[in-house]
């Protein structure tokens, strides 16, 4: 069975030419992560484009149907791994409102502070390989690296592990965080800000990189819905549409933020809308650091195994990428009877070939960028 | 004996050992130019470069030539063989004919050719037959496209090119390159002749695939263009054909424009201190194309090509012909001088203004200085 | 997971916005614990959703969610997650399928977002969606014909899934 589009006489040409499929593999430089497209290009132009996914299908639902609710969570930090904790945060808090377990203050506020600190570590890869897509040569993913390497120094303090921190539970957080993490990391803070004025100066104002970018596939906010848009996405193209302020969960409500919206939702807004919301999560762990009460971290009187009585909910979060939405249906016992996540990448992803046709291939490769997806939420 | 007389008398001995200086040359200077440019642009990028390979890293080239070496050499099965086989060949080949060409000192050189500038131009052109072949030869449409795409952007950069150097020629008024550098004793060609220097390394640039022209090697998007298909020793090849292509350029650019051996002082002080003088000049034109490699983003294709052929090619040829008006009516240098600095502040100014002049960019919503909430 | 319609004070004030807005539309209310859920039948759902998202006051411009349950002796079930920018409430809709005939009409001609959604359903349950532009496998082979996802494919049991062709999407053998 073909899996290749077929080939196609260009229409409307005086010359007897055949349009060129170009396979964008799922082993590329530039695909961030196993995804495969394929281009049917005409000379430069994109005429076709056909996304394949799967490749990193794990089968995460399945398995989350056969495990305990606290087993399960070890999956989910891996669906978005490039910020773990917001995962966790997500699956956790769904479970626990599913059950009904009530959160210590402090717990919330480490939570809060930790998935902040995860999507700041997100959107410095997104700024720093989106450098590298346009073809900044890797100045931009190094002067990004920096800052996500201090950040990982500080996850891993707390939790013991960069990546795939395993830190919340059901009911609250592991541990408590060490000491002196304030100190460290208002220091990563700062760092932060330099790090984006480094990145601001080397990018933004670049005649080049804006040539590139300004103007390419822009998408009004009315094609953004009907899509199926959230995050970043959706507010580039102008609505100010966060669920941290529209559905608020765990200590949202008393944090200060703003919503950085973009004009006309193209590829240069995306970059500017998700620069501008480092700044904003920068606040906010700030003022996790200044108002977290003391007290426990983890609920008291937890059963060893959880047992949730019959009852579904959705819990939707705003993930880095945009909406990242659990929905679990319990019917006693201690394993799910479904678990299904929302991925934001996964809607994000699905209009590639509406706005990547009538571009370039090199544009169809900045446009992919832009869309900042992680497979491992879209297959997951 | 000077080193202007041919060796031990015989001109065809004489040839084949300065060739042989020439390659031997070349070779040790590639080898650390890519040494050179990952410790450069390593710094630049805020981190270290080679260290590990002998002391700061100076015999990582010696590792890689090494470890080019021993791989093996495979050829695709829908490749073309011949064609497959000889592009490396045919992109190396014009690189060494320029070198021979150039002047080194006062009488270092292969062959002072008195149509040195014009040889030059002429074995350029050579270097995109390789890179065709090269793309078309691989069975490979990553390779087509670069190939492709490189060879539309070689062909056309060559006429500003062309036509800036024609422009200075015509001010130093001869084609021999020995010729020109002494007519620099007082003045490099850069001070009265700037926006030929500009156009002349806007193009040189563009001829070298080096960012922000580098589309057809465009490493992100068809990872490496019109060689993807080749490894080992002809890959090497064709790196040895860019960085040698790099100190041809680089020389070429500090004999026409820098005063090359000459300037300054450089008949009184001996062939040591000209020698050092070359090499300085084309390492500091050398060091400006790294700087510019790791900070620009890459221009795309339609961008590259419309700043060529409306923007450079109209410069180029406005100075040739202001050029040729101040010696048609033999004006004052100085006054040229002039011209050519207001031509260069113009262009420059009306880049800056381009660049700076978009309404959207001054007020961006959400600029992370001043991030507001609109109302819905 | 409640099956009777509560009483009618303890509806939920979305479900009788939608009932008095879309009379002609049968549906039955409850609450979950986060949105209202509205359980409607497959012949009714385009109805429904047309209204939701055509009507004023509803205005549920956004497809969020589309999940695809496997509930045994039940039937598949699928559950659709709206949202309205304009009004800023929520909605869950349910339609459960009889066992047999898991169809269900397709809405990808009134939200896009719901294309992959469905494919997504399509492969992993078993539910078959009528009118789906593209109804091919999305994260699995092109050629599975088996559905990871229903009960009936235990996750302990290693099993040969290569090449078993089950019938007609929708219904395994």
């Amino acid at each position: 069975m073909s899996v290749w589009p077929e080939e196609r006489v260009t229409p409307n040409s005086d010359l007897d030419t055949v349009d060129m499929t170009v396979n964008v593999g799922p082993q590329h430089p530039a695909t961030h992560g196993v995804f495969r497209m394929v281009l049917t290009v005409d000379g430069e132009r994109v005429v076709d484009c056909e996304p394949y996914i799967g490749y990193l299908h794990r089968g995460l639902e399945k398995l989350s149907e056969n495990a305990d609710y606290r087993q399960a969570m070890g999956w989910w930090d891996r669906t978005d791994y490039l910020a773990g904790m917001c995962c966790e945060g997500a699956y956790v808090m769904a479970v626990e409102k599913l059950a009904g377990i009530e959160v210590p203050e402090r717990a919330e506020y480490i939570r809060v502070l930790m998935m902040e600190l995860s999507r700041i570590n997100s959107h410095f890869m997104f700024l720093g390989a989106f450098g590298a897509d346009v073809g900044s040569f890797g100045t931009s993913f190094t002067y990004a690296w920096r800052e996500r390497e201090r950040i990982y120094d500080l996850i891993e303090e707390v939790s013991g592990d960069r990546m795939f921190p395993t830190y919340f539970r059901i009911g609250g957080i592991t541990m408590d965080l060490p000491e002196n993490f304030e100190s460290r990391c208002r220091w990563v803070l700062g760092s932060i800000r330099q790090g984006l004025e480094d990145l601001d100066g080397l990018l933004t104002g670049n005649e080049i990189f804006v040539e590139r970018c300004q103007g390419l596939a822009p998408v009004t906010p009315e094609q953004a819905i009907a899509w199926g848009f959230t995050g970043p996405m959706l507010r580039a193209t102008g609505v100010p549409w966060d669920i941290r302020k529209a559905e608020p969960y765990s200590v949202y409500p008393q944090m200060n933020f703003e919503i950085p919206t973009g004009h006309q939702g193209d590829v240069f807004d995306r970059f500017h809308v998700r620069l501008a919301e480092v700044y904003q999560s920068a606040r906010i762990i700030e003022q996790c650091l200044d108002e977290m009460p003391a007290g426990r971290v983890l609920a008291p009187k937890l059963a060893k195994t959880l047992r949730i009585d019959d009852g579904e909910l959705y819990m939707p979060t705003e993930g880095t990428k945009g909406e990242y939405g659990v929905y679990l249906m319990a019917r006693g016992g201690t394993q799910a009877y479904r678990a299904k996540l929302r991925a934001p990448s996964f809607s994000n992803l699905s209009p590639l070939k509406e706005l990547v046709v009538g571009t370039y291939v090199a544009d169809a490769i900045v446009i992919l960028g832009s869309l900042d997806i992680v497979l491992g939420e879209v297959d997951k | 004996m000077t080193f202007g007389d041919a060796f031990f008398g015989l001109s065809w001995l004489d040839a084949i050992i300065r060739v042989l200086i020439i390659v031997g040359a070349m070779t040790v200077v590639v080898v650390y130019l890519t040494w050179g440019e990952r410790k450069v642009i390593a710094r630049f990028q805020m981190r270290l470069g080679p260290t590990r390979t002998g002391p700061v890293g100076l015999l990582q080239g010696v590792a890689d030539a090494l470890k080019l070496l021993s791989k093996e050499d495979l050829r695709p099965r829908n490749a073309d063989r011949w064609v497959f086989e000889f592009a490396p060949y045919l992109t190396f080949i014009p690189v060494f004919l320029v070198l021979v060409a150039l002047p080194f000192a006062r009488d270092w050189g292969v062959r002072n050719l008195a149509l040195g500038m014009f040889f030059v131009f002429a074995v350029l052109g050579l270097n995109i037959v390789g890179v065709l072949m090269a793309g078309l030869g691989s069975g490979n449409k990553y390779a087509l496209l670069g190939g492709v795409r490189a060879a539309a952007q070689m062909i056309s950069y060559e006429i500003p090119l062309v036509v800036a150097l024609l422009a200075v020629a015509m001010v130093a008024g001869t084609l021999d390159l020995n010729a020109i550098v002494l007519q620099q004793a007082d003045r490099p060609f850069v001070l009265i002749q700037p926006l030929a220097f500009v156009i002349f390394f806007t193009a040189m640039l563009s001829e070298l695939h080096r960012a922000p022209f580098d589309i057809p090697v465009a490493e992100s998007e068809i990872v490496g263009g019109y060689f993807v298909e080749y490894s080992g020793i002809r890959w090497s090849m064709f790196q040895l054909a860019e960085y040698a292509s790099l100190w041809a350029f680089s020389i070429f650019g500090s004999v026409v424009f820098l005063g090359g051996w000459e300037f300054p002082m450089g008949l009184e002080w001996g062939w040591g201190w000209q020698l050092a003088l070359t090499f300085i000049k084309s390492f500091i034109i050398i060091g400006l194309i790294f700087w510019v490699r790791v900070t620009l983003p890459r221009l795309r294709v339609d961008q590259l090509m419309s700043f060529c052929w409306k923007v450079l090619i109209e410069v180029s040829f406005v100075l040739l012909l202001v050029n040729g008006l101040f010696l048609v009516y033999e004006w004052p240098e100085e006054l040229l001088a002039l011209a050519n600095w207001a031509g260069t502040f113009v262009l420059l100014g009306a880049v800056y203004l381009h660049a700076t002049r978009k309404p959207e960019r001054k007020n961006l919503v959400g600029s992370y200085k001043h991030a507001e909430v609109p109302t819905p | 997971m409640s099956d009777e319609e509560q009483s009618v004070e303890a509806e939920p004030a979305i479900a009788t916005l939608v009932r008095g807005r879309l009379p002609d539309v049968p549906f039955e209310a409850s609450k979950t614990k986060s949105y209202a859920d509205l359980r409607i039948a497959p012949g009714h759902f385009l109805a429904l959703v047309t209204g939701l998202r055509d009507d004023d006051e509803l205005a549920f411009d956004l497809l969020r969610n589309i999940v695809s349950l496997d509930m045994e002796d039940e039937g598949l079930w699928a559950k659709y997650h709206f949202y309205s920018f304009k009004h800023g409430h929520a909605l869950q809709v349910t339609v459960p399928t009889p066992p047999g005939a898991p169809t269900i009409p397709s809405l990808t001609a009134l939200y896009p977002a719901a294309n992959w959604h469905e494919r997504e359903a399509a492969e992993m349950m078993g539910l078959v969606f009528e009118g789906h532009p593209d109804p091919r496998n999305l994260l699995l082979e092109e050629d599975l014909r088996i559905h990871p996802l229903r009960k009936a494919h235990p996750l302990q049991k290693a099993e040969i899934l290569q090449g078993i062709e089950d019938g007609p999407p929708g219904v395994e053998v």
